[in-house]
């Protein structure tokens, strides 16, 4: 009587969680439907190992559900899975998913509750994602996103105060990367000596995305994401 | 000083006239062509085996490839070929008259010896120049043209710089001049070995085996040559590299160039010092 008691109140205690982690998703997705598609101007900078690139500016479009790009005059880096893009189709596909709390953390000042999010294909390319929801306002202060293919990549957003809209106005993206190295011979670089240390080893990445100006609703069309 | 600009008048013509002075020229354009054609084919693959170990995680956005980039290339393709072309034409500046006999012509106008090898030296020079010159313009211009402008991706052992395209000309052009300075250290090396030798092709296989011994002393990290790496002017050759890194370390490119300097003032007196006691035997 006394396992099955206790048998009882873990599987209810996980049924509460996964409901208010799905109450918490749907509040997230509800608010994220507001917004079809948008623009904003968009500020980039870069700390990548073995990587030494300024700052740039450029213009950044998303449409639902996944059509995402920043258009800007040079070379600029993104994460390969961007969760700038990935996050919003993740999330409305709520059949694809079971959703679990594991716990609660404080970001940025606000009391947020880790959502685990575990696909239920085992063959998908997400292996686990983790989204750190505000409890009082619907919003997404932390990704974590585990990949097959591209390892962890985190990222942080910060909220202007008192905001309608549900876009932040800033985005660190966090990427676990090798460092940027050549070989001293095929670099032709015989002024400088070796350094210790490879390639292999995974260090993290940081790129800050900077928003403003942002225009919502405007109908973009499907040729900014695909003109070169 | 009349005498001396009649010289150097006829020195420059004699250069630039010369057979081989057109086998250099040949050389850069055919080169510069043949890797325009060949990275336009296959410049993306190639390309890939230098990004391809970031680019399992991040993507990298923009044209890479690029005139600028192209350039780079050429110009770290070509620093291997260019030693020797100028070499070509500067090696046997003197040895080749004295070979020949007409030193001793050349030494019958009242212009004095040192005068003579001065003539000589800048006439080394103005070739190397002009060298230089379609090199930059063909690689820099004929590549933009083919490929278009934009960021430059630089890649060395530390890593990679992302150059803005803004920021591109004026690099290139004090990277010019840092790769003159340098050639103009074989030229005068070059002149040099040319005044010791009185054989045309000797000084011209001399200089390049300078070149490669200096350079694979240069290359490998070995302690015990820490002491004599940063005198050798092969390793202060690819300085030009160091206009494409973020921030320009300036005070390692003064150091090459005063390095670079010291070995042409060197290598020119005693060219003279040489040539004004020389003995014309033959």
């Amino acid at each position: 009587m006394r396992y099955f008691l206790l048998i009882s109140f873990l599987l209810f205690g996980i049924q509460a969680q996964a409901t208010d982690a799905k109450k918490l998703i749907a509040a997230v997705n509800k608010k994220m439907k507001a917004i079809n598609d948008y623009q904003a101007t968009v500020g980039m900078k870069f700390d990548l190992p073995g990587i030494k690139i300024n700052e740039m500016k450029g213009k950044v479009y998303f449409k639902r559900p996944d059509k995402f790009r920043i258009r800007a005059k040079g070379i600029f880096f993104l994460p390969k899975d961007n969760p700038l893009r990935n996050v919003t189709s993740l999330l409305e596909d709520t059949k694809s998913y079971t959703a679990v709390i594991s716990g609660y953390e404080t970001i940025g000042g606000k009391r947020c509750a880790v959502v685990n999010i575990i696909p239920l294909n085992t063959e998908l390319e997400l292996i686990v994602g983790k989204f750190w929801i505000s409890l009082n306002d619907p919003l997404i202060y932390k990704t974590e996103i585990t990949t097959k293919k591209n390892g962890t990549i985190r990222s942080r957003n910060i909220f202007a105060k008192n905001s309608k809209n549900p876009l932040p106005i800033k985005v660190i993206l966090q990427i676990e990367m090798k460092a940027f190295k050549v070989p001293k011979l095929l670099a032709a670089d015989i002024k400088k000596k070796s350094t210790k240390g490879t390639s292999n080893e995974k260090k993290t990445g940081e790129i800050y995305l900077t928003f403003s100006d942002y225009k919502l609703n405007r109908k973009i069309p499907n040729s900014v994401f695909t003109a070169k | 000083m009349k005498e001396f600009w009649a010289i150097l008048k006829n020195e420059l013509i004699k250069t630039v006239k010369r057979p081989r002075s057109f086998i250099g020229f040949g050389v850069v354009i055919f080169i510069c062509f043949v890797l325009q054609a060949a990275l336009y084919n296959d410049g993306k693959e190639m390309l890939s085996l230098i990004t391809n170990q970031i680019e399992n995680s991040i993507s990298i956005n923009g044209t890479v490839l690029n005139g600028n980039l192209i350039c780079y290339i050429l110009l770290q393709t070509l620093i291997i070929q260019m030693p020797l072309l100028v070499a070509l034409v500067t090696g046997d500046l003197i040895s080749g008259e004295t070979s020949s006999g007409t030193i001793r012509f050349l030494l019958s106008r009242p212009a004095g010896r040192t005068k003579i090898v001065l003539a000589k030296w800048i006439a080394g020079l103005f070739y190397t120049l002009l060298l230089l010159i379609l090199l930059g313009v063909i690689a820099l211009y004929g590549s933009r043209l083919i490929f278009g402008d934009g960021d430059m991706l630089c890649v060395n052992s530390t890593g990679a710089t992302i150059i803005r395209n803004a920021d591109v000309n004026w690099r290139f052009m004090y990277s010019f001049f840092i790769a003159f300075l340098s050639l103009s250290v074989v030229a005068t090396l070059a002149l040099f070995l040319s005044t010791i030798m009185d054989n045309s092709i000797t000084p011209i296989v001399s200089t390049m085996a300078i070149i490669i011994i200096f350079t694979i002393m240069g290359m490998f990290d070995l302690p015990s040559l820490d002491v004599i790496r940063p005198f050798l002017f092969t390793s202060h050759m690819i300085s030009w590299k160091d206009m494409f890194e973020n921030p320009v370390p300036v005070q390692d490119i003064i150091n090459s160039c005063i390095i670079l300097f010291a070995h042409i003032v060197i290598l020119l007196g005693a060219s003279i010092y040489i040539f004004e006691r020389k003995d014309i035997t033959n």
